[in-house]
C-alpha cells in the first residue's frame, strides 16, 4: 500500500514514496560537492546511492547501529531464555555475535573502498591565522612560479597550510599557528631556524603521515593538523637513478582531515614540485 | 566483501537448524528461533551492505592502446622558458593522468603537438593539425561561449569525433580545455572515464596557468606568418 499526496507531488521534484515496510531500499540522488571551499567554481555531483530516504542520516553507519542492536538482543534472548541452552542455540549465538562484530567495523573498513567520498570535511585549524609570506631576494619568474605553486596546492588538496622551500628560498602560504612573540618581519627567520633544527632539507623520499605522529617538526605545524606530506624537489627528471645529483628542497603539505592524501593527489603533488626545478 | 559473510552464515543458520532436529518454523516462541531470527537479520545487513560497496566501486576499465605515430613537436619561435613550461605539463599529464597525446592551438597556430598522433595517409609521419579548421569547427566554438573545460568520456558516442583528426583513431577520451578566449587544449586519453574529477581540475588549473605564459609571451612576438 503505497501512501502518496497529491501536494506532495506537487512541491516535491524528488516523489517519496511512503510504504509501511521500514526497510525499502530506493534509489536517491545526493549530491556531493567536491572539496573547494569560497571558490566560484563548485562542481557538483549526483551519484545514486541507495538510502532510507530519511534526511539527516548517514546510513553508512547502518551496519554499525543494527550490529549494536541485534548483538544486545542477542545477549538479552541468551540471559532470558529458557533454562536448558541447547548447543544450537549457542552455536547460533555465537554465529550472531562474530557477525555483529563484523557489522560493526563494516563502516570503517568501507572507508578504504575505491570509490568511497571522504566522510569528513575539512576544518580550519583553531587560533591559526593566514599568512602568505615569500623569501626577499627570489626572481620575478620564481615569484609567480611559487606563488601558483602554493594557490594550486591550496585551491585542489585537503591542504590547509603549504611550506616551499627550494634553493634556499621559502615560500609559506596557508593556516600557520605563529607564537606571539614573532612579528611580521621575523616570520621568515622564525620558521627558517625551525626548519634547519628539523633537518628536512635533507629529505630524498616523500614521507606521508595519514595519521597524527610523533614526528619532531610537529612543533611548527598548526593545531589540529592530522596529515602532514613532505615531498623533496628532486633535480633529475630520471627518477630511476639511484643516487640523486642534488635535493633542491622541499614542500611541506599538511592538512587538518586524516588520510587526506590519496595516491592520485601525491602523483599531482610530485608533478608541482618538478615545476620548481631549476633548469640545468 | 561481505556479501560472502552474510550469505555464508546465512547458510550456517539454516544448517544449523536443521541439523539440529529443530522444526523450521519461523516463530518467536522459543529462544532458539529468536535467536535464529536475529542472526539472519545481521546476515541480510550484511548482504545487502556488500550490494551497496558494489553499486560504489568504480568498474575497472582496461586501457587501449593508442594507434598512431610518436611525435613531439613544438612550435619553434617560442622562448625557452615556454618550452620547459609545455614540457612540465605534458610530463605531468603523461606520468599522472591516462593522457597520451596532447595537442595544443593558440592564436590559431597549432602550438604543440606531443604524443601519440594518428598517421597521415599514407606517410609515416603525424597527422598535421590544421589549427584554422579546428577553431572553426563546433567543438571549439561551443568550448570557447561556455568557458569551462569539455570532458568527452567515451568518444566513439560523440559525433564531433570528426573535428579530431590528428588523435588516433582509438582515442578513448577527450578532454578540451579552453586556454583563456585565445587558444585550446586538447588531452587524449587512453581509457573510457579515464580522466577523474580531480584530474579535470587540475587540468583546468594548468590550462589558467598556460594561457597566462602564453599570453604574455605571444603579445610580445611580431607576428609570424601562417604556412
Amino acid at each position: 500500500m503505497t501512501i502518496l499526496t497529491t501536494k506532495t507531488q506537487l512541491l516535491n521534484p524528488l516523489i517519496q514514496l511512503k510504504t509501511p515496510l521500514p526497510l525499502k531500499f530506493r534509489p536517491k540522488m545526493a549530491s556531493i560537492s567536491a572539496r573547494l571551499d569560497n571558490s566560484q567554481q563548485q562542481m557538483n555531483l549526483s551519484v545514486l546511492r541507495f538510502t532510507l530516504g530519511i534526511p539527516g542520516l548517514d546510513e553508512s553507519y547502518l551496519p554499525r547501529w543494527i550490529g549494536y542492536g541485534f548483538g544486545s538482543l542477542l545477549i538479552l534472548n541468551h540471559l532470558l531464555g529458557s533454562d536448558s541452552v541447547s548447543a544450537a542455540q549457542l552455536r547460533t549465538e555465537a554465529l550472531g555475535l562474530s557477525l555483529a562484530a563484523f557489522s560493526i567495523t563494516l563502516p570503517y573498513l568501507g572507508k578504504f573502498l575505491k570509490g568511497a567520498a571522504p566522510l569528513d570535511q575539512t576544518t580550519l585549524p583553531e587560533g591559526a591565522e593566514q599568512i602568505f609570506v615569500m623569501s626577499e631576494n627570489v626572481s620575478v619568474a620564481q615569484k609567480e612560479a611559487l606563488a601558483w605553486a602554493t594557490y594550486v596546492l591550496l585551491r585542489n588538496t585537503n591542504t590547509t597550510s603549504v611550506l616551499i622551500l627550494t634553493q634556499g628560498e621559502l615560500c609559506i602560504r596557508g593556516y600557520w599557528n605563529l607564537p606571539d612573540g614573532v612579528s611580521k618581519d621575523n616570520v621568515l627567520d622564525w620558521f627558517k631556524s625551525n626548519i634547519e633544527e628539523t633537518g628536512l632539507s635533507d629529505l630524498r623520499d616523500t614521507l606521508y603521515f595519514p595519521q597524527t605522529a610523533d614526528a619532531e617538526f610537529w612543533n611548527i605545524l598548526p593545531q589540529g593538523t592530522r596529515s602532514v606530506l613532505v615531498q623533496p624537489v628532486l633535480l633529475s627528471p630520471n627518477p630511476s637513478m639511484n643516487y640523486m645529483g642534488n635535493i633542491e628542497g622541499f614542500f611541506l603539505l599538511a592538512s587538518s582531515m586524516r588520510y587526506a592524501y590519496n595516491e592520485k593527489d601525491r602523483a599531482w603533488i610530485r608533478a608541482v614540485s618538478n615545476k620548481l626545478r631549476s633548469k640545468n | 566483501m561481505p556479501i560472502y559473510v552474510g550469505g555464508a552464515s546465512l547458510l550456517a543458520v539454516l544448517f544449523n537448524r536443521a541439523i539440529s532436529g529443530i522444526a523450521p518454523v519461523a516463530d518467536a516462541s522459543s529462544s532458539q528461533s529468536r535467536a535464529d531470527l536475529l542472526t539472519l537479520g545481521l546476515a541480510v545487513t550484511n548482504v545487502l551492505t556488500g550490494l551497496v560497496w558494489l553499486s560504489i566501486r568504480p568498474k575497472s576499465i582496461t586501457p587501449v592502446e593508442p594507434q598512431g605515430v610518436e611525435c613531439q613537436e613544438i612550435y619553434s619561435h617560442l622562448p625557452e622558458s615556454v618550452v620547459s613550461e609545455i614540457l612540465w605539463v605534458w610530463e605531468s599529464l603523461s606520468a599522472v593522468t591516462c593522457c597520451k597525446s596532447l595537442v595544443i592551438v593558440y592564436d590559431c597556430q597549432c602550438i604543440v603537438q606531443i604524443g601519440v598522433a594518428a598517421k597521415s595517409l599514407n606517410i609515416d609521419e603525424p597527422f598535421a593539425v590544421d589549427a584554422a579548421k579546428l577553431m572553426q569547427g563546433s567543438l571549439y566554438q561551443g568550448v570557447l561561449k561556455s568557458g569551462a573545460q569539455s570532458y568527452m568520456a567515451n568518444l566513439s558516442l560523440y559525433p564531433g569525433r570528426s573535428e579530431l583528426p590528428f588523435l588516433p583513431s582509438n582515442t578513448q577520451a577527450v578532454i578540451l580545455q579552453p586556454l583563456g578566449d585565445r587558444g585550446i587544449a586538447v588531452l587524449g586519453g587512453d581509457t573510457i572515464r579515464g580522466f577523474t574529477t580531480s584530474d579535470q581540475t587540475w587540468i583546468s588549473y594548468i590550462g589558467e596557468k598556460l594561457d597566462a605564459t602564453l599570453a604574455k609571451y605571444m603579445s610580445s612576438m611580431p607576428s609570424v606568418v601562417q604556412e
